[in-house]
């Protein structure tokens, strides 16, 4: 899928954060989320690449996929499970 | 032709070392390996140590009056392992591309702070952090390593929760990013910059080895190297024991605990090798007070990793990385460490806090070694059963 083409339903803004506030923030807006909604969080976090990805997997969710933007920072793509 | 193959393996060396994560449970394996060099070499791998000479040198600087710490920052045994973490990570940063001055929002830095005082605090109680009283504790068989681990654990639920609470009543401001700035006809290819400054990093330490060496401080020279070491593969890993104590309440994941138990393992057995045979005395490095320093230190600490986001070895390799709020940490940590074990000398506090005991001596070796190992399997069972149930997390 070309993840640029995602459209999400919520943008979680978790730039600057580290360890673990990203996830925490993650976790918490996934669980207001209805399932199949995609979730889109940005982070500068180095950590997040791999913390999201093991959430994710264990939680269900599915990362649709990881974009890193030019400005400096990436975007996760989850899709609630 | 053999232009071309050297050229490709390199290239796929380079890969699996700086470009994929290495599996937490490898580089387990191997900081325990590291470690029982350090055992061999000199003394038991401890982290606390060098900050606080590092805070003494600051306090000698700022209050005038205070005494000149003995050691320099370079003669310092603990404190040259910790530069050489520091600068391992920033130096395998640089290698897989990931190296950034990474600014925070204000309340991140607030959380650094508070985080290093609390830090400081607890492993002057404790007589170490995460790593001198926890893991070098356990790991060198001394039984205030346990009553450590059982305070880091309610220090970072209590962690978690100060945590929880500030997502839901402090809105958060996150910085935003700025756009890199193109300078308009530069050729500089920055990651390249990155790799080679890395690279120079690392030669350079060597460099120092064989210049301690030459200077007849070979045994400082390799407490350098071994630091350098560690923070390699501290970073490549992202091995975290903030993650093995707040992971469970948090999101249930038991990664980083399996990684751990499995390095005490080694770092375990490892020792009761060296010390039964007498090639390093017993009762090295048990220095942990059973039980009301490390249990009440450790809670303290335990609260301070998880607002910092960094424990004794995270903060330094972290800081490595760019983090600004983990640069703060190490300050306050540093600070703190220094003033509150002058207090406690000052005081006599450490006679209350507990004594040091060495497991073998009050269980015999054939007793101590299967209790530990059980230990350690407790360990992973209830984290796996927690894995699967999410008995214990709390969000």
């Amino acid at each position: 899928m070309d993840i640029e083409s995602i459209k999400s339903d919520e943008t979680l803004d978790a730039r600057g954060l580290s360890c673990p506030m990203p996830l925490l923030k993650t976790k918490k807006k996934l669980k207001e989320m209805k399932s199949g909604q995609i979730l889109e969080v940005w982070g500068t976090d180095p950590g997040s690449k791999n913390d999201i990805p093991d959430f994710c997997k264990k939680n269900n969710n599915e990362l649709l996929g990881i974009s890193d933007e030019a400005q400096g920072y990436s975007r996760f793509f989850i899709k609630k499970g | 032709m053999f232009r071309t193959i050297i050229k490709e393996e390199f290239g796929k060396g380079y890969a699996v070392l700086f470009e994929e994560k290495w599996p937490a449970w490898i580089a387990g394996i191997v900081i325990a390996l590291i470690s029982l060099g350090i055992f061999l070499w000199n003394s038991p791998l401890g982290i606390t140590g060098g900050y606080q000479n590092w805070g003494n040198w600051m306090l000698y600087y700022l209050i005038p009056g205070f005494s000149k710490p003995e050691h320099t920052p370079w003669q310092h045994t603990l404190s040259l392992t910790n530069i050489g973490l520091f600068v391992g990570a920033l130096a395998s940063a640089l290698l897989s591309r990931q190296f950034k001055f990474r600014p925070a929002p204000p309340i991140e830095y607030a959380k650094g702070v508070i985080g290093g005082v609390l830090m400081g605090t607890g492993s002057a109680l404790a007589s170490g952090c995460n790593v001198g009283a926890f893991y070098t504790g356990v790991g060198m068989l001394s039984i205030g390593g346990y009553s450590m681990m059982i305070g880091l654990c309610i220090g970072a639920f209590i962690g978690l929760k100060v945590l929880l609470w500030e997502m839901e009543h402090i809105p958060a401001k996150p910085v935003s990013a700025k756009p890199k700035t193109e300078v308009a006809g530069s050729s500089v290819n920055w990651t390249k910059v990155q790799q080679v400054i890395g690279a120079m990093i690392l030669f350079a330490i060597v460099g120092a080895f064989y210049g301690f060496a030459a200077a007849g401080k070979t045994r400082d020279g390799g407490l350098l190297f071994f630091g350098l070491l560690l923070g390699l593969v501290f970073h490549r890993s992202r091995f975290c024991f903030v993650r093995a104590f707040r992971d469970p309440f948090m999101t249930g994941e038991s990664e980083m605990i399996k990684a751990i138990a499995l390095s005490l393992l080694v770092y375990g057995f490892g020792s009761a090798l060296i010390k039964w045979s007498y090639i390093q005395p017993p009762d090295m490095g048990v220095v942990q007070p059973f039980w009301i320093g490390t249990l009440v230190g450790g809670a303290v600490f335990g609260i301070g990793m998880v607002l910092a986001g960094g424990c004794g070895t995270s903060t330094l390799w972290r800081a490595g990385e760019g983090h600004i709020k983990l640069m703060i940490t190490m300050v306050t940590f540093a600070i703190t460490n220094a003033l509150a074990d002058q207090i406690k000398d000052k005081t006599q506090l450490a006679a209350k806090l507990g004594s040091k005991i060495f497991m073998p001596d009050i269980l015999s070796w054939q007793i101590a070694m299967p209790v530990f190992l059980a230990i350690l399997l407790v360990w992973v069972i209830l984290a796996d059963w927690n894995e699967k149930t999410e008995k214990l997390v709390i969000f």
